[in-house]
């Protein structure tokens, strides 16, 4: 189940990313991907699907079992129930923190790259107003 | 070898070569035309073993499946039409590479050059021996798009752009009329196989009287119009003649513009016998050949002239593919095919006549030319020979074809019947009155008159061996041609026209026949088409003035002003989708996605009772509120640095928050990333000054304001109905992970089990996308060298 001020955070810093990323400075506008890069981030490790609470690290040695019926077939396994037990997991849903993961780690190379290109216009064109980059105006 | 491999080699060597090209000319230099000449040369060796086949009056078809399913093969159909093809092809493509050697400045980019011509060579020769249409009509646009590069040659030539455009636009869209006529034609006979419905009697009726006939015909028949510049597509092919003129000589007199004669000739035996065919083919033929005819008087390029006047003689030999009636299917077959042979002969050798004189006299306009026939001796008897060849004067070759002209057009005109007894002989004899006045003008407009003061150099002499060879070698075939017929309509058009009428065709081909009506009526010609040459200027200016008062009245201006308009159109539809600023792309992707997620939100409100949890300790509740603030800082503090010092806050609260939602990977992850961010970010941002300052007026706040909140809106709905009982159509991949981690991959942390182990690709991706930002890193900063 969801935390309502924590959905409500995560939609604020989306508010607050958008409005930057609408703005002329340049700058302004890198701040403002960084801040909806995390909004996002945020938002996904917030959806697992689970209600568990462990950080999901086994830490016995047996096999953690989640009574789960495992269907390949499309057919049987749309609307299928997802559990067979009752009981669900002990832990959260490691496989958005593994998406995320990657997430994090890819927003660094895109958040450089973009840092530099921004770096980069202010020495070629002396600014950093987007507008004044008109050369593919239509 | 067996006619398959040896067609299949000779089409495909070409198109292999020509990517050698670049390699060998740094090899050979200036003398990679040779090269090139020289692979036309093997083409021909292999085309010309299959030659005796074809003398026997026999043909061969061979297919290899490409896309069974869909009746679509790779097939190579070896008759006399094709073989008639493929031999002009190639020994005009020796000719035309030999040529260009001495025509092509060492100064241009040979290279280029030659791999065009090659690749043009090689899908000429594939449409030609292709027997599945859809295969020809791949071929077809190859020729079209390798002529469009090649008339576009000279790229920063405006006219060469036009041109090569225009040529482009018609001829590729009337191959998809013809593609279209061949789908028509499958759904007729349910076959792309063009052998298959030639050697069927039956399915050549069922065609004949098929509800679908017309539309099969004229779609195949706009496609062959629109490559043979017959009707109102004659328009490219004058626009053409700014490609350099050994291209000319090739595809636009000799080769690619013949392609719709081929498709006509091909498809002969399918639809020919009916008064559709009659009215289409000869119509058009006949009344192009009389306008281009005339046109060509008002032409004062050499070239343009040239033209003008192959339009106009493609237009008889499509005039004499349509003679048909019932029981004579093909009454011009012979003699089209005759004429065609010939045409290209005496055609290309003008052309190189052309560019000889374009070369020395640095001119080709005939205004500035005159009285050179002292100072270039052979080429005036080369150019005297093609033009007389031309204009019908015996004992050249064009004198033959066109004597059986006017015999097929007696012949077909007592075949309808009065008044037509009269009126076809008439036209023709009137195409062949024009075309007698402007081939004299060729000559007495370069060679005689007086020699003008200026505008040419003052030493013009005959060309270097190398160019003169070609055309000699030309003119040579001309005269033989005309002196010995029986060489050629032996061994190349009778068979040809046999392949064409389905049946062995005997020709009597003689210089004197007695005195028969053909002879009467070239006598007449003679007689008519001195007296149009005396008053030629006349003509001409007349046209000019006609032109002046009326310009609408012209294909080209309708050409124009479609073009212009749909160019003007797209251009104001470009400058809509792309305004330019990066915000009105953001814009129209932020309103998309609120329209796109709010759509179901309306539809599902009902279903969906968010329940509230409101449910933290304090210190989390602390965590989300200095979030806001660290992001409304990163926001609105006035300074960069302040701002990213802001922003790096947010990443490491972050990072905290992932602590509580139990996920220490990520938290790990998120401060060390956050780290590495803050230190390039600070490192970036000391070096930019902050100059700008944006001024944000009240509405604009209050309109991005909108856009945010609606989106910050949307967002939490999303959030709060993510979890609402909504059962997702597939089970979650998670349990799997979870249930084996331990087993398969012996890790307890699933985490770290999933991306380095059952998604290790990803995470070799990942990796791959780090070392590609870096490297763009790198050589963004390195690339402000060069600029400084």
């Amino acid at each position: 189940m969801n935390n309502t001020l924590l959905s409500l955070t995560i939609s604020i810093l989306f508010g607050i990313g958008t409005f930057l990323i609408l703005r002329r400075d340049i700058v302004k506008v890198i701040i403002g991907l960084s801040i909806l890069s995390h909004a996002v981030n945020l938002l996904i490790v917030s959806v697992g699907a689970f209600s568990g609470k462990d950080v999901p690290i086994i830490t016995h040695d047996e096999v953690a079992s989640t009574n789960t019926i495992f269907i390949d077939s499309l057919i049987n396994g749309i609307f299928a129930p997802m559990l067979n037990g009752t009981n669900p997991t002990q832990y959260v849903d490691p496989l958005v923190q593994a998406l995320v993961l990657t997430a994090i780690v890819i927003s660094l190379a895109t958040t450089a790259m973009i840092i530099i290109l921004a770096y980069r216009i202010h020495e070629e064109y002396g600014t950093t107003d987007i507008h004044k980059l008109k050369r593919l105006w239509g | 070898m067996d006619p398959f491999r040896l067609v299949t080699l000779a089409v495909f060597l070409p198109f292999l070569l020509a990517a050698t090209v670049p390699a060998v000319e740094k090899l050979i230099k200036h003398r990679i035309g040779w090269f090139a000449s020289l692979v036309a040369f093997i083409s021909f060796l292999l085309i010309i073993n299959v030659v005796p086949l074809v003398i026997q009056g026999e043909s061969f078809k061979a297919s290899v499946e490409w896309l069974p399913s869909m009746g679509i093969e790779y097939s190579i159909y070896v008759d006399g039409l094709s073989i008639l093809f493929g031999i002009i092809i190639t020994v005009i493509g020796i000719i035309i590479m030999s040529y260009s050697n001495g025509y092509m400045s060492r100064k241009e980019d040979l290279p280029r050059y030659y791999q065009w011509l090659l690749l043009f060579m090689g899908s000429m020769l594939g449409l030609v021996f292709s027997a599945n249409t859809i295969m020809m009509f791949i071929f077809w646009e190859l020729t079209s798009i390798t002529s469009f590069m090649l008339i576009g040659y000279w790229r920063n030539r405006p006219e060469s752009v036009y041109g090569a455009t225009k040529s482009l636009l018609v001829t590729a869209s009337g191959g998809l009329f013809m593609l279209a006529g061949f789908i028509v034609l499958r759904s007729i006979t349910g076959t792309f196989d063009i052998t298959t419905i030639l050697q069927n009697d039956t399915l050549i009726k069922t065609v004949h009287s098929h509800e679908f006939f017309l539309a099969a015909l004229v779609l195949i028949f706009i496609g062959a119009a629109s490559k043979s510049a017959q009707g109102p597509f004659y328009i490219w092919l004058p626009n053409a003649m700014e490609a350099p003129t050994p291209v000319s000589a090739f595809l636009h007199s000799a080769t690619m513009v013949k392609a719709g004669i081929y498709l006509v000739a091909r498809v002969h035996p399918i639809f020919s016998g009916t008064e559709a065919w009659f009215i289409l083919v000869s119509g058009t033929g006949i009344i192009t050949m009389l306008v281009a005819g005339f046109l060509a008087f008002r032409q004062t390029d050499i070239k343009a002239l040239l033209a003008y006047s192959t339009i106009s003689q493609l237009a008889y030999i499509m005039t004499m593919y349509g003679y048909t009636t019932y029981h004579q299917p093909g009454i011009g077959v012979a003699a089209a095919t005759f004429h065609l042979l010939n045409h290209a002969t005496f055609k290309a050798c003008l052309f190189l006549v052309a560019g000889i004189v374009a070369h020395e006299a640095a001119t080709r306009d005939i205004t500035k030319l005159g009285g050179l026939r002292h100072e270039m001796p052979v080429t005036f008897i080369i150019a005297s020979i093609g033009a007389l060849s031309m204009a019908g004067v015996p004992p050249f070759n064009g004198f033959l074809s066109k004597e059986m002209f006017y015999e097929s057009s007696i012949e077909m005109g007592h075949a309808l019947g009065s008044p037509f007894t009269f009126i076809i002989p008439a036209l023709a004899v009137a195409g062949g009155v024009f075309t007698f006045a402007y081939s004299i003008k060729f000559i007495t407009a370069i060679f005689f008159g007086k020699r003008p003061e200026k505008g040419i150099p003052s030493h013009i002499h005959d060309p270097s061996v190398i160019m003169i060879l070609p055309a000699a070698f030309l003119a040579g075939l001309i005269i033989l041609f005309g002196l010995v017929p029986s060489i050629v309509v032996q061994n190349l058009v009778e068979p040809t026209a046999s392949s064409i009428m389905m049946e062995t065709q005997h020709l009597h081909v003689k210089m004197w026949h007695g005195f028969t009506s053909s002879l009467m009526m070239t006598l007449v010609t003679f007689m008519l088409g001195i007296l149009i040459y005396t008053k030629y200027e006349s003509i001409a200016e007349w046209q000019n003035s006609f032109n002046r008062k009326y310009p609408f009245i012209s294909v080209n201006y309708v050409y124009d002003g479609l073009v212009n308009n749909a160019r003007n159109t797209l251009k104001r539809f470009a400058s809509f989708m792309q305004p330019g600023p990066v915000k009105a792309y953001v814009l129209a992707l932020l309103v998309l996605t609120i329209i796109l997620f709010a759509i179901p939100f309306l539809k599902l409100s009902t279903d969906l009772a968010p329940t509230l949890n409101f449910n933290l300790e304090p210190y989390e509740v602390l965590v989300l509120f200095f979030m806001i603030v660290a992001a409304v800082g990163a926001a609105v503090l006035p300074k960069y640095l302040q701002a990213v010092i802001s922003l790096s806050a947010l990443g490491y609260l972050v990072g905290l928050l992932f602590i509580y939602l139990s996920a220490p990977d990520l938290a790990l992850t998120q401060v060390l990333v956050e780290t590495l961010t803050t230190i390039i970010f600070v490192l970036a941002i000391v070096k930019i000054p902050q100059t700008f300052k944006e001024h944000i007026s009240p509405s604009q706040f209050m309109k991005d304001a909108l856009i945010s909140v609606a989106i910050a809106s949307v967002v939490f709905i999303l959030l709060l109905s993510a979890t609402q009982g909504i059962v997702s159509p597939f089970e979650s991949l998670s349990y799997y992970f979870i249930e084996n981690a331990l087993p398969l991959a012996g890790g307890h942390n699933i985490v770290n089990v999933i991306i380095v182990d059952f998604r290790g690709y990803d995470t070799l991706g990942e990796i791959a996308v780090m070392c590609l930002a870096a490297l763009g890193v790198y050589n963004l900063i390195h690339s402000r060298g060069e600029s400084q």
